[in-house]
């Protein structure tokens, strides 16, 4: 709120200050972002855009949450494109629904850049293009993390995991989830993945599911989970049923609890991914398409695997 | 013959019909999965099921007193949050004090709206749970809240720690369903709650204070609220905003499966926890016999419906609403 | 002390728009100091567009003004709103109809207005027949429809892009946005409905006093079997009129819907406990809360501002209007 405001406030105040009708900025970009609040990723991503929008004297920024409502975010498209901003940046609440309101940005002459997940590939002609992680890449380098450790441990011919994936619906759930699923079979064949259950991005959720898993199943080797705040929610469920040193626990987006619980033993890998540079890019590949330079249509910024081997590369995520 | 038997049926569900639907239940889920019933399951289940027990058995005091409380949830949240946040500034012997006392300055808000003012509960708990949970957004700049050395704190206590092989969340449950049980069943106070729920103009006239009862009902229930973020807290050391976003509701469903009446006037504590771990083992049960998570949706349905369809044809003697 | 009491009269049914009007000068006058965005906030495009952006919680809102008026609830507005759109995305691909091409189109709205209906009806029948109270029925079927979406794809989305039908639902005859002509049309017949007809008058007499109701003769049961039927259609219908032009839905859409509806509809001076309400009023309702948004978003306000802001107005105008009510109840016994 208080950075939001002032920044607005203040361009606000510069653009009297100058007297002009217009914006003092080169470039008025509008976002539109899927849940603010909602974890901590999401409002660092926030942060960081404002942070980087203000350094950056050739850009106005626009900043609007759509709360998870598909709605209310087409209703932010709208406005947008009806505030004739030069160009959108759009974090979809679902990958499918945004597409005729990116079409309409399109025909308007708005270029659309995708951030953090993308959207279906039907709307790939209307967008300029998408920055963020590749979310398959991920899911299958959580299951290379994964059957490399039960190599090493020398059980991936009988290891049995769980899934605890991410909010239903949700394209970034999907996705990992795919590309786990898909690369498992191709690295470790006989690895058996038993049960599948959406722990909702949630800690507490993810917690009772997998409470549920270890009365269930009583030989239990991994967890894959769809996020880090959902695979610590699975941990401590198993530190609480005393089984956590028999369990590898892989997830992905590590945040600061995952880093935490890898630099104590508890937690194996993840995926490193940081909304510093997700916001970052974003950002600037949409000045880069306003400027008229060459822009992939798939910017993906790299997330590479961390584990407890190699996280003193890492810095500790700040969220 | 048929209608008399029925009745005899409906009075004996009347009166323990919640009871027989859930040993019915627990057996037809133990025969599906014998793992159903071992005590490592049914501890997780109650275990699991306390942060929502401590809540419904404060909200079933409103409910009681003839008023509804929908900002339970993102005020859970919020006592979370804050709490988390204390133990870091100010340590967790005065931060817990300090967390319960911001939550029940909430819960003093609503009583004063609902009682004092005679807003309606409905509308006001509804408008303070989109403002609560903006509260709590503010205040912890959307960020998740987390305890930064989890290993060295006795916090942990409250949510994961055992005395005499019970686990801490379980006994606080424990104790404040008797607690409360003895304050609602056996006090003027809670005789004053029943008359106020019952009839609030008669209970006015006959000289009870209906706004002072009403604003303790709240205050309760937030004092409630105020364990079950402490032991939400607890459990996970760290947290996010969301945390109680929709109990509500899960809540609500609780205390109207134990038989209360939403009109108010009904009900009791030892029903509402029932209630609440009918839930607990539909949830988990149905997870255990390998069916995906939102057949629970439906199963939650047909037995609310059920619960209170028979307890009301009980009482009024016949099956069917006489409503023409 | 007659006109005043015509006065207070007035004075309440036009609250929400005197609320409307200080939101529109308030935004406008804010904007042009906090808003980067180069048009008026107060331009007709934009109000147009504002209108339009109503349209979803808008229609539904309707249904749920007579709901209340009847003196009952409906919270499982939001399930049936992902359902139905589930039907209409689903059924366009259905092999059946294969060789219909897009005259898919009409039946997929036929076919989706009909499941909202049915759904709207069990709702009735149940608070009919069995006599539990419309608060745990819909309460039930708000978890056992959202079930139901869930059964129909599991977790994953429905969706089905035909640009025939996003082109429809986004074209623009006489030069307004078709969902804006819907709407209207839903207002019409909805005030109709209320003031009108036997039906409008039954609503409100149940409401005020059953029993008296009851022994006038009114059969309370189908009627309010025929208002769930009623708002089941109405969510389909903007269900439908949504859906067509986003082509997806994700098995969580309409989450927290009810609550905001019944906020709506409360802010446009219906009673909760029945026998008083207006269509008009939950229309400048529905339009007064997405403008507090709108606005909020437009002068740069975050989540956690919009829901503090939105929570508190919503107790503030419950306690202005109580106010009002009462000194007209006192004027009338006077």
């Amino acid at each position: 709120m208080n950075l939001k405001k002032t920044l607005v406030v203040s361009t606000a105040l510069a653009t009297f200050a100058m007297a002009g009708a217009a914006s003092a900025a080169d470039f008025t970009i509008g976002i539109t972002q899927n849940n603010v609040g909602v974890d901590s990723y999401q409002t660092t991503y926030e942060k960081a855009f404002i942070a980087a929008a203000e350094a950056n004297d050739k850009v106005d920024a626009v900043v609007l949450d759509a709360g998870g409502d598909v709605a209310r975010q087409i209703a932010q498209m709208e406005d947008l494109i009806q505030q004739k901003v030069d160009a959108i940046i759009i974090w979809p609440t679902n990958g499918q629904a945004v597409i005729p309101a990116v079409r309409k940005a399109f025909g308007a002459g708005i270029p659309v850049i995708v951030t953090n997940s993308n959207i279906a590939a039907e709307g790939a002609e209307f967008i300029a293009s998408f920055s963020g992680p590749d979310n398959i890449t991920q899911g299958s380098r959580s299951a290379e993390i994964m059957c490399d450790k039960f190599k090493e441990m020398g059980i991936e011919d009988e290891a049995q995991i769980v899934q605890i994936s991410g909010q239903p619906g949700y394209t970034t759930a999907i996705e990992r989830a795919a590309g786990f699923e898909d690369r498992l079979p191709e690295v470790c064949p006989n690895v058996t993945l038993m049960e599948t259950q959406p722990g909702d991005w949630n800690r507490e959720k993810s917690q009772q599911v997998m409470e549920a898993f270890l009365v269930k199943y009583d030989d239990i080797d991994g967890v894959y989970s769809g996020d880090d705040n959902m695979g610590v929610g699975a941990l401590n469920a198993a530190k609480a049923a005393d089984r956590a040193d028999d369990i590898i626990f892989v997830g992905a987006t590590n945040f600061a609890v995952g880093y935490e619980a890898m630099e104590r033993g508890e937690y194996w890998g993840s995926i490193y991914q940081s909304p510093v540079d997700d916001a970052e890019a974003a950002l600037k590949t949409a000045i880069d398409v306003l400027e008229g330079k060459d822009v992939p249509l798939l910017n993906y910024f790299d997330t590479p695997k961390i584990t407890q081997d190699n996280m003193s590369e890492f810095d500790k995520p700040v969220f | 013959m048929a209608q008399g038997n029925l009745k005899v049926i409906g009075e004996l569900l009347a009166k323990h019909g919640i009871l027989v639907a859930f040993i019915i239940f627990m057996i037809v889920f133990t025969v599906l999965n014998p793992r159903f019933i071992t005590s490592d399951n049914v501890l997780g289940v109650v275990r699991s099921s306390a942060i929502l027990g401590v809540m419904a058995i404060g909200v079933t005091f409103v409910v009681v007193s003839g008023n509804l409380d929908l900002s339970v949830g993102s005020m859970m949240s919020f006592s979370t949050i804050v709490v988390l946040d204390l133990h870091d500034k100010i340590g967790p012997i005065l931060g817990i004090p300090v967390m319960f006392a911001m939550t029940m300055a909430l819960g003093a808000l609503i009583g004063f709206l609902v009682g004092y003012l005679k807003l309606n509960s409905l509308i006001v708990t509804l408008g303070m749970l989109s403002a609560i949970h903006g509260l709590t957004l503010t205040y912890s700049g959307g960020k998740n809240m987390d305890i930064a050395d989890k290993d060295g704190t006795w916090f942990s206590i409250f949510g994961q720690g055992e005395i005499l092989g019970l686990p801490v969340p379980i006994l606080l449950f424990a104790l404040l369903a008797a607690g409360l049980t003895l304050l609602l069943s056996k006090t003027p106070f809670g005789r004053k709650v029943y008359a106020v729920g019952g009839n609030g103009v008669a209970a006015t006239f006959s000289g009870i204070p209906r706004a002072r009862i009403v604003f303790y009902c709240y205050l309760i229930s937030s004092f409630c609220v105020a364990v079950a973020g402490l032991i939400q807290a607890s459990r996970s050391l760290g947290s996010q905003n969301t945390v109680g976003q929709g109990l509500e509701l899960e809540v609500l469903a609780a205390v109207i499966l134990g038989g209360a009446s939403l009109l108010g006037g009904s009900g009791t504590i030892f029903k509402t926890v029932i209630g609440v771990l009918i839930l607990g083992f539909i949830q988990n049960g149905l997870l255990l016999i390998g069916l995906e998570f939102y057949v629970q949706y439906i199963v939650t349905w047909v037995i609310i419906i059920l619960a209170v369809w028979l307890d009301i044809a009980a009482k009024r003697g016949q099956l069917w609403s006489p409503i023409a | 002390m007659m006109k005043r009491t015509i006065f207070a009269k007035h004075l309440r049914e036009s609250a929400i728009w005197i609320f409307i009007a200080l939101e529109l000068a308030f935004f406008g006058i804010a904007g042009e100091f906090l808003s980067l965005s180069e048009g008026s906030f107060l331009a007709p495009d934009n109000m147009l567009l504002l209108i339009k952006q109503t349209v979803p919680l808008g229609i539904i809102a309707l249904g749920m003004t007579i709901i209340m008026i009847n003196g009952n609830i409906d919270l499982s507005v939001g399930p049936i709103f992902a359902l139905c759109a589930i039907v209409l995305l689903d059924t366009m691909t259905w092999p059946i109809f294969a060789g219909l091409g897009d005259w898919v189109i009409p039946v997929s709205w036929t076919l989706a207005i009909l499941v909202g209906s049915i759904l709207g009806a069990i709702n009735g029948l149940i608070v009919w027949k069995t006599g539990v109270d419309a608060f745990i029925v819909t309460l039930g079927s708000m978890l056992g429809y959202r079930g139901l979406v869930f059964l129909y794809n599991g977790e994953q989305p429905t969706y089905h892009l035909n640009w025939t039908l996003v082109d429809i639902a986004e074209s623009t005859p006489l030069g307004i946005p078709l969902p804006i002509l819907i709407f209207a049309g839903c207002i019409a017949f909805t005030w109709w409905l209320t003031k009108r007809t036997a039906h409008g008058r039954n609503a409100f007499a149940i409401g005020d006093n059953r029993t008296a109701a009851v022994n006038a003769g009114i059969r309370v049961g189908p009627h309010m079997v025929w208002n769930y039927v009623l708002i089941g259609f109405l969510v389909a219908v903007s269900s439908v009129t949504f859906y067509s032009a986003s082509g997806s839905v994700n098995p969580n859409d309409g989450m927290l819907y009810e609550l905001w509806i019944i906020t709506a509809v409360v802010l446009g001076g219906t009673k909760l406990a029945g026998g008083r309400g207006s269509i008009i009023g939950t229309v400048g309702g529905v339009i007064a809360i997405q403008l507090m948004r709108k606005g909020l978003g437009h002068i740069g306000a975050d989540t956690a501002m919009v829901n503090l802001v939105i929570g508190s107005i919503l107790i503030v105008v419950l306690y202005i209007d109580r106010q009002l009510n009462r000194k007209g109840e006192q004027e009338l016994k006077a």
